[in-house]
Order: C-alpha cells, then structure tokens, then sequence
C-alpha cells in the first residue's frame, strides 16, 4: 500500500469509528438502561438523514441548523418508540424484538412511500475543499465528522459522569430496583435513554447525508455494525462501544480498501467471534453480580 | 401513626407471598420483622417502597395513601430503604453511590450537612469517597447502603437484614450505628433474621412464618416468649 493510500485509508477509518461510535453508545445506553436492543435504531439514523435533506436539500436551510434540527426531531421519535413500544413490552425481550423489528419495516416503507425508493437523494456537498494530509486528499465534509463526533462523545461522558440526571441513568442501568428504592423513576430512565439513543443516531445521519446514499435502507447495514459494536464493547459498556467502533472502523476500512466490502462485515464479525472467546464479556463488559 | 400497613396481601404471580399482614409503626420506634427463611419480610419491605403492589389492604404513611404509587414517589414521601444484600451500585464511586440517595433532593445546603451526619456515622466512608463501591467489603457496603439511604434524610427508614453476611464483630458495629441513628429521632423498620440483635434494638416486633404474623408484641416480651426462644433465639 502506498503512504497516500494508508493515509487516505488511516483518515477514513477514523471518521468511519467517529460515525460508529456516535450511532452505537446511544445502543449501548438504551439497551443497559431497559435491557431491551431497539432494532428500529438504524432507522433512527436513516431519517436523521432524511432530516438534512428535506431541512437543506429541498428547503434551503444552512446545512448546520439542518443537522442541528436532526437531534431533536429524532429524539422525539425515540421518545415515542419508549412510550409506544418499550414501556408496554418491558421485561418481555421477544416482545420488545417482535415491536421494534415491526418498526423498522414501518419506517422503510414511510421513508419509501414519502420521499421515493429507488433512487439516492442527491445531497450537495456544503463543505467544499480537502484537507491535504501527507499527500493525501480528505474532503472537508469527512473530515468534519470527526471533532463532531468528538464534541457529542465528550458531552454524552459529561452528562453521564458529571450531572445528577445522568448520573441516575448509569444507576439505573447498574440496578433498576436500588435505583428507584433512591427516587429514580425507571420510566423516566427509560425515556431518557431513548431520548439520547435517537438524538445520537439521527445526529450521526444527519452528518452523513451529504457523503452517504440516503436511501429508506440505508441504516440496516450499520445496525448490524452497531450491534457487532455493542457487543464486542461489553453490551452496556459506553466506553467500550466508543473503543470497539474505533476498532470496527479500522477493520472496515482497511478491509474494504484492501479487499471489497462483503469481505469487510464477513471479518468485522469473525473479530466479533474471536473477541467473545477471549473474553466473553466483550471489551468493557461487566460479568453480572 | 407514622406507618400503618393494613390488612395487606401480595402475590407473585399467583402465589401469595403474604397473606392479610398488619403492621403499626410509631414515630420515633424501632420495629423489628423477625422470621426465617422465606417467611415475607422482604416482600413486606418492597411492598411498602412501592417495588411491589398489595392485591388487597392499604398502605399509609401519615396522612398519605401509598399503596398503589410508584416508588420514586414514596421516597419523596419521606421513606428510604436500605434493600437487602444492600445493592449498592457497584460501578458507581462512594461519593456517587451517596449522590444517588439525594437523586430527587434540590436543598443543597440541608444536603451537604446530612452528607456531613453520614460521614459521622460513618467516617470510613469519608476516606473512601473515590472508591467504586464494587471493590468494597461485605460491611463497608453495608454502610455505604445505610448511608445512600440516609442522604434522602427519610422520616423512615426500612432496613433488610443489615446483618447478613457479615462478621460479628461487624454486626456489633452496624447495631451500634442502627442504635445512633434511632436516637436522632429516627423512626426504623428493621427486618433479620438474627432474632437476638433485632430484639435487643428495637421496642416492638412481629414473627413472621410463611407469608403470615403469627406473635406481635413488645420486644421484651417477645424475648420471654417460649416459643420465639426455641424458634429464633436457638433456646
Ligand atoms: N420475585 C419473586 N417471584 C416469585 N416468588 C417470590 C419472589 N420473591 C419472593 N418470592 C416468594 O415469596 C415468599 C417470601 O419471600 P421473601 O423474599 O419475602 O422472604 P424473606 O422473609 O425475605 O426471606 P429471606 O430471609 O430468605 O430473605 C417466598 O416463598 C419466596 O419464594
Ligand atoms: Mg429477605
């Protein structure tokens, strides 16, 4: 592989781990908090997309405010999926799977039906330009993704380690009932959690937009990496998604750049397989007490 | 009456795991729940937290109605539990652990002073604030828990076994807590199965077998008594 080539590559792992982990620590959080796997998630971060192109695209709002309205369009949606979905189901995993598998085919065939299949929405590109690295050309709108991703990563810890509310959030995950034995309302926990889990992934679509196929489909390939994510990170662990989409983004890259695609998942899950004989608790996982 | 549990049933699914219990706290009392294995205090205690839901009777704490509301709601109401085989957060530090007792508090300043009466009672966790609670030993997250509990300043507080698993010289310990803690004018609940600890503390007890009270009574009384003698206090 030639410096330019590893250096392109090395840059798109990073901004594809950026995207990763931003779409994942919200799985992550919501599945430690109900101890239910949302499948709609993907979904979640498809019409974060559709956000930006109805908002930019059609519209003509600035592209900043066009992702900035993705988070709280998308966690509203999110709060409702709890409401709707989780609430009524909780404690009863195939329910919960059954609902939320439901979901995602409901908003496929929405997407399909309101903005059209078969065809890519065209984005324009609102950054133009590249980064010269080494020699290496890194379009402005990837490159963009990464201190993203970065801000939303630093205040999810922030909020998690720091505020009270947040705070709640990791009691709840670690022990519902000692939890609301202290005043946390677990139904409030909930939302909460799936308030961020949407805010997070429909943010992370919407930054995509404009350098991904935004299509009603395009969310179920990074759901399968979300959940290789989730998993290899330890389940709840948010610090162990972040480290293995970082991980997973190398892995993909590289893989794809050297090989094709197919060749990519088929590999992203074999490192999946070998990280839970090692230690089958993934990354950060906690055994349970 | 500070605490009047009447008449109450609770099944899990459709097992009942107990069957019309009455219990009356006063202000001010320590109450114990003696009974061996599988007898109910547990589900005594979650009922009155609002972890589980009585299927006939009523629940009330002072002048307040508590049965059917949710738990966040009863410890606003003034109630705080110290569960058993204390689930601490064991991912979360001490200081964080402390926190999460005052999650619906917004009195900053009554809190730091409780914090400061939790350290008194128990100065270790003072030291340890940084320390996830996890890695802490059998006792000390016992009083972590005690502690947790405390920081919602409870008008009552439901103890579950404080002292299980622990050695005896720490029983001795935390009993000496409970004992300080009761003389700051605290009302508490305390459920063991060590009989001869619980009935030297408190004023007023109740035996519990398989879901039913079988003996009330003073706790001296109690302590006379042939029968809690041979069953609880090995003779
Ligand atoms: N979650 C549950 N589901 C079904 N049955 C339960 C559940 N929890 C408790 N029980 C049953 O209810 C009865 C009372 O249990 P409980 O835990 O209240 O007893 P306990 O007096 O606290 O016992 P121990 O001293 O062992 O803690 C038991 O028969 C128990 O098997
Ligand atoms: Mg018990």
């Amino acid at each position: 592989m030639e410096l330019t080539t590893f250096v392109q590559t090395m840059a798109n792992s990073v901004v594809s781990g950026s995207i990763y982990a931003t779409v994942s620590v919200g799985l992550a959080l919501a599945f430690g908090v109900m101890k239910m796997a949302n499948h709609a998630h993907g979904e979640f971060f498809m019409l974060g997309a559709y956000v930006v192109y109805v908002f930019y695209a059609l519209a003509g709002m600035p592209f900043f405010l066009a992702v900035l309205a993705a988070i709280p369009t998308i966690a509203a949606l999110g709060l409702l999926t709890e409401r709707l979905i989780f609430r009524p189901t909780r404690g009863n995993v195939l329910a919960g799977f059954m609902a939320t598998a439901g979901l995602t085919w409901i908003l496929q065939v929405l997407a399909g039906r309101i903005w059209g299949l078969g065809f890519m929405k065209m984005i324009p590109t609102p950054y133009m330009g590249a980064a010269n690295i080494a020699g290496a050309q890194i379009g402005l709108q990837r490159v963009l993704i990464v201190p993203a991703a970065v801000i939303l990563l630093g205040f999810l810890w922030f909020f998690l380690h720091r505020v009270r509310l947040g705070k709640g959030l990791r009691a709840c995950a670690q022990d519902p009932d000692a939890a609301a034995l202290q005043g946390i309302s677990i139904n409030k926990m909930t939302s909460l959690a799936m308030g961020i889990a949407g805010a997070y992934a429909g943010v992370a679509g919407a930054l995509m937009a404009p350098i991904h196929a935004v299509t009603p489909y395009m969310g179920r390939d990074l759901l399968i990496t979300a959940f290789i994510v989730v998993i290899v990170g330890g389940m709840a662990s948010i610090e162990g998604a972040v480290l293995a989409a970082f991980i997973l983004g190398f892995i993909h890259t590289f893989v794809t750049t050297i090989f094709d695609a197919t060749s990519a998942i088929m590999v992203g899950v074999a490192f999946m397989a070998f990280i839970l004989i090692v230690k089958p608790t993934g990354l950060m996982g906690r055994a349970k007490a | 009456m500070l605490l009047n549990v009447k008449d109450i049933t609770v099944h899990y699914n459709k097992v009942d795991a107990i069957r019309n219990i009455s219990i009356e706290v006063e202000e001010g009392e320590i109450v114990t729940l003696i009974g061996s294995n599988g007898a109910g205090k547990t589900t005594t205690l979650r009922t009155i937290s609002g972890l589980n839901h009585p299927t006939t009777g009523e629940i009330w704490f002072e002048d307040q109605r508590i049965d059917q509301l949710p738990p966040e709601k009863i410890n606003k109401a003034g109630i705080a539990q110290v569960p058993e085989n204390r689930r601490v957060f064991p991912y979360m530090t001490v200081a964080e652990n402390l926190e999460m007792g005052a999650f619906l508090r917004k009195d900053e300043e009554k809190m730091n002073r409780d914090l400061e009466g939790v350290f008194k009672h128990f100065p270790i966790l003072k030291s340890r604030q940084k320390q996830m609670a996890g890695t802490m030993s059998g006792g000390e997250q016992q009083m972590l828990a005690m502690g947790r509990a405390l920081m919602s300043n409870p008008k009552l507080l439901l103890l579950d076994e404080p002292s299980l698993g622990l050695s005896p010289i720490m029983c001795l310990e935390i009993a000496k807590i409970i004992r300080d803690i009761h003389s700051e004018g605290r009302t508490i609940v305390l459920v063991e199965q060590n009989a001869r600890l619980a009935l030297a503390l408190a004023q007023k007890g109740y035996v519990l077998e398989t879901g039913n009270i079988v003996l009330k009574g003073e706790a001296k009384e109690l302590r006379d008594n042939e029968e809690v003698k041979k069953a609880y206090l090995g003779g």
